[in-house]
């Protein structure tokens, strides 16, 4: 904030007006776009992700009927994947740091940047649409599955057409990254120079360039099949329904990298700036994304074991599951070490990061309990995969997300939230959301199945207590929303580095200049997390 | 210009001036290979399967030479190749998955 006679204006002041924001090539501003799209599908989703679980607090249809309920969990899946989790790192923060961290000043191909926000609000409207047009939305999960995806009279075509344009989105996301990292990193930073962060999204673009064509093309195959029946999923007109399952799979495991490596990214960002110490094992973390990018590809059946696919590639693909672990945990042992023996000071992202690695764990390891073909034959659609996912999917990358909005709060607008009540919000959510989905984890043991309005009188207690939960998490996360916006209008000014980090976003100004840095970032010697003060006697 | 062996880096914007000779030598195998197949397809049933192969596989060559000819692939750096072999490996991949799905059931 010092001198501002002789730098440029920072990219919140440069120019105001609703169009000098919907209509920006700014990399900051856009992330900034993204970041109020997607919390607020956010919200729209928890909303039905409550919804749900009242109707569920009693056995029976007390509040809303079966068929409200399909298109409950549908439109919540639909919104939560399509609208919040595969967009919410990537599209705020990897477009707002990400040319940051690189030292230099927007991505590679700013209008393209912005016609991805667009698709993104036009497919959002489509889905959204589904509400008002045809016969609502649509009642067959966030997959799809055929046949009944084709037969059913739900307003499928609007639904899957929206997934099909929020795809481009994606792949335009992963493009501009793509190139941007190849091209336009800081004179001097080598590809081993480079922030984990960026490591994180460099993975995850080749996903979304790769993998989410396959999911465009099989999404206008249910169309086409719907409108002209041409016999390529519904086996009576000669279709088969499994191939529709590999064509979703082959999209959607790698899918699920989209949603967790760049998590992790942010968690290898905070560790090292809140343990003032070199991350361990840099390379090992960033080839291990490249590894889950690459192995990613190859286990897409292991959510197709009970489906008729055959004996063999069931045991190949619960084998080659397996090596997804190992990549992952490097990950999480790396982290930890790193935090043995630093100098660590407890601030609220680094609580967030904590929490990601104590939930993604459960998520994971019960990952690899559904990976185990002869347990999955058991717990395959029950409410043992609902809580599996949600551990991984909220637990973990929803906690990083959070983790992220904290850490860089300062930096994105200059000022601090109050970490009292940030801290008291982060210890409400995670009571909160551990009281939500562990009993999910006992009620599949126990044989609850999921995507139904209505349970058996034995499951009702957990069932009871998972939708306490809901409101716990719910207070909790409506405090957090509260207090980041108080802090947006009242926060206290903060300083350009108020966690001393020394990634290259933490050089410049807070907020930072229209064009990120008045002077060119000098590169950190030794590598991107080489601490100066770092008490380091291991290694 | 013919010295392909060099790395090209395109932030120089050396531009490739391509022979008409490759440009229409692509054009014509691109022309009969797409005859080919027609005529397997029409005069082939024979084949049965090995129809689909042979089309698929006719396919593949000419995807080939558009990306190594048209698309300046014989230009790029060897990581351009190496990038679509991994593409083409994953998809060979999804492919025999399948196959083994189908054949075991
Ligand atoms: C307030 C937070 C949330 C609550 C209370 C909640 C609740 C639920 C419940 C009860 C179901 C199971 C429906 C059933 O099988 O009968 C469900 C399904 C699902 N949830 Fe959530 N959830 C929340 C947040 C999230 C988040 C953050 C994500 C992803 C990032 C997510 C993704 C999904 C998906 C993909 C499904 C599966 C939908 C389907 O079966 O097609 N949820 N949720
Ligand atoms: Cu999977």
């Amino acid at each position: 904030m010092t001198d501002s006679s002789m730098s440029q204006p920072s990219y919140l002041n440069i120019k105001k007006g609703l169009f000098s924001w919907i209509f920006t090539l700014d990399h900051k501003r856009i992330g900034l776009l993204y970041l109020y799209s997607v919390g607020a599908f956010f919200l729209v989703g928890a909303a039905l992700g409550v919804l749900m679980r009242l109707e569920l607090l009693n056995p029976g249809g007390d509040l809303i009927e079966a068929q409200t309920y399909n298109q409950v969990f549908t439109l919540h899946g639909v919104i939560m994947i399509f609208l919040f989790i595969i967009p919410s790192i990537p599209a705020v923060f990897g477009n707002f740091f990400l040319p940051i961290m690189l030292g230099t000043d927007d991505v590679a191909f700013p209008r393209l940047n912005l016609m991805s926000w667009w698709l993104y609000v036009i497919g959002a409207l489509f889905a959204l649409s589904t509400l008002v047009f045809g016969d609502g939305p649509a009642d067959t999960g966030w997959t799809f599955y055929a046949p009944y995806s084709v037969k059913t009279g739900t307003n499928v075509s609007m639904s899957v057409l929206a997934a099909f344009i929020l795809g481009f989105s994606s792949i335009l996301t992963g493009l501009n990254f793509i190139v941007t990292i190849h091209r336009l990193r800081a004179p001097g930073m080598g590809f081993n120079q480079m922030p984990l962060f960026s490591w994180a999204l460099y993975a995850t673009s080749w996903i979304q360039l790769l993998a989410t064509p396959i999911i465009g093309i099989t999404l206008l195959m249910i169309v086409a099949e719907r409108m002209l029946g041409i016999g390529l999923f519904d086996p009576s007109i000669g279709g088969d329904p499994i191939l529709y399952q590999h064509l979703f799979w082959i999209y959607s495991h790698p899918a699920v990298y989209i949603m967790a490596l760049p998590a992790m990214g942010i968690v290898s960002e905070i560790i090292p700036t809140f343990a003032q110490r070199t991350i361990f094992g840099y390379k090992a973390i960033a080839y291990s994304s490249m590894a889950i990018a690459f192995v990613g590809y190859f286990v897409w059946g292991h959510h197709m074991f009970t489906s008729g696919m055959s004996g063999p590639a069931a045991y190949i693909f619960s084998i080659l599951t397996f090596f997804v672990a190992i990549p992952t945990s490097i990950k999480v042992f790396n982290w930890l070490a790193t935090m043995y023996k630093g100098s660590i000071s407890i601030e609220v992202p680094l609580l967030y990061a904590v929490g990601f690695i104590f939930n993604f764990l459960i998520g994971g390891l019960t990952g690899l309990v559904n990976g185990a073909l002869a347990a999955d034959v058991h717990l395959h659609d029950t409410y043992f995969v609902v809580g599996h996912f949600h551990y991984v999917m909220f637990g973990g990358t929803g906690f990083a997300f959070f983790g992220a909005l904290h850490y860089w709060f300062p930096k994105i607008w200059g000022k601090m939230y109050n970490k009292l009540v940030a801290n008291v919000a982060f210890a409400i959510i995670f009571i909160g959301f551990n009281t939500l989905y562990f009993p999910m984890l006992i009620l599949g043991i126990m044989g609850m199945p999921r995507r139904y309005y209505d349970y058996l009188p034995e499951f009702h207690s957990l069932n009871q207590i998972s939708t306490y939960g809901s409101w716990i998490l719910v207070s909790g996360l409506l405090l957090m929303i509260y207090n980041l916006i108080r802090g947006y209008f009242n926060g206290t000014k903060t300083t350009d580095n108020p966690w001393n980090g020394i990634t290259l976003e933490w050089q410049t100004k807070s907020p930072p200049p229209l064009h990120n840095f008045d002077k060119a970032p000098e590169l950190v010697k030794g590598g991107p997390y080489n601490y100066p003060n770092a008490i380091d006697g291991s290694h | 210009m013919s010295d392909n062996t060099k790395l090209v880096n395109h932030n120089d914007n050396e531009i490739h001036i391509t022979s008409y000779v490759e440009h229409f030598g692509t054009w014509i195998s691109l022309i009969l290979l797409t005859f080919m197949t027609v005529f397997i397809s029409v005069f082939g049933a024979d084949l049965n399967t090995l129809t689909v192969a042979t089309a698929l596989f006719i396919a593949s060559i000419k995807a080939l030479v558009v990306a190594y000819y048209f698309m300046h692939l014989k230009y790029d750096p060897k990581i351009y190749r190496v990038m679509i072999i991994v593409v083409m490996a994953l998809f060979l991949f999804f492919l025999l998955m399948l196959v083994v799905d189908y054949l075991t059931r």
